[in-house]
């Protein structure tokens, strides 16, 4: 087992260094209600998505946190993914 | 004076007239207190995420204001009141924004800027869910 799990590995000695998607001058602004952006650093079930995979900076990823559960509590992204959900499905508190 | 975003959701079985007279009174809520409305949007009614208060659907509403904090504690004070509104949120901005927010951009619908062969699909089963 090798750290297979990263994303590109095409070429064993050699990976690009990653740069935060934040960062730089045409950089998307982070927006809690910009759900297709957050989408990209949400996994399916709709967890975040560690920054050591994405890349992204500790500063935006706190910010990045933060939009994601004001996107979670206006419900325009789910708390919990249960994709096909058969009877009940999410039983929140919300 | 600072800049200020609420979003709140409206109750599904609300007539869209019912809608622009909730954004008339708390945008008054704001204006007597010399804040100004500088954007307001109608993002039409949207599927939720998840249930809230037994319904998957909700009238959202986005103010944008330049205005003092006491006027907007208020709102939110009678926007936690108000039976149609299910939920909202307010945040401080650090600059107005220019222009419809991204959810106008994506045309109301997070699913309408894709392949517009999965349109038909995604609304059938949005149908089914419903009924």
């Amino acid at each position: 087992m090798s750290a297979a799990d990263a994303p590109t590995v095409s070429r064993p000695f050699f990976r690009r260094k990653k740069t935060c998607p934040f960062a730089g001058a045409n950089a998307p602004k982070i927006d809690w209600k910009d759900t297709k952006l957050l989408s990209r650093y949400i996994s399916e079930r709709g967890k975040m998505i560690p920054s050591r995979i994405t890349a992204v900076s500790q500063k935006k990823q706190r910010e990045l946190a933060r939009a994601v559960k004001n996107a979670r509590y206006m419900a325009l992204i789910p708390y919990v993914n249960m994709e096909i959900d058969t009877g009940g499905g999410y039983q929140g508190r919300r | 004076m600072s800049f200020y975003e609420t979003v709140f959701i409206a109750r599904p079985d609300l007539t869209e007239a019912q809608v622009t007279g909730l954004i008339e009174t708390f945008s008054k809520v704001i204006t007597d207190q010399k804040g100004k409305i500088t954007k307001t949007e109608y993002w039409g009614l949207r599927t939720l995420a998840y249930r809230i208060n037994k319904s998957r659907k909700g009238h959202y509403v986005l103010l944008e204001s330049d205005a003092p904090s006491d006027a907007v504690i208020e709102m939110e004070r009678l926007l936690h009141l108000h039976e149609d509104i299910m939920r909202s949120l307010t945040t401080r901005l650090d600059e107005l924004t220019e222009g419809p927010s991204c959810v106008m951009d994506k045309s109301g619908d997070d699913r309408e800027d894709r392949k517009p062969r999965y349109n038909k699909d995604d609304k059938k089963t949005d149908k089914k869910e419903a009924a």
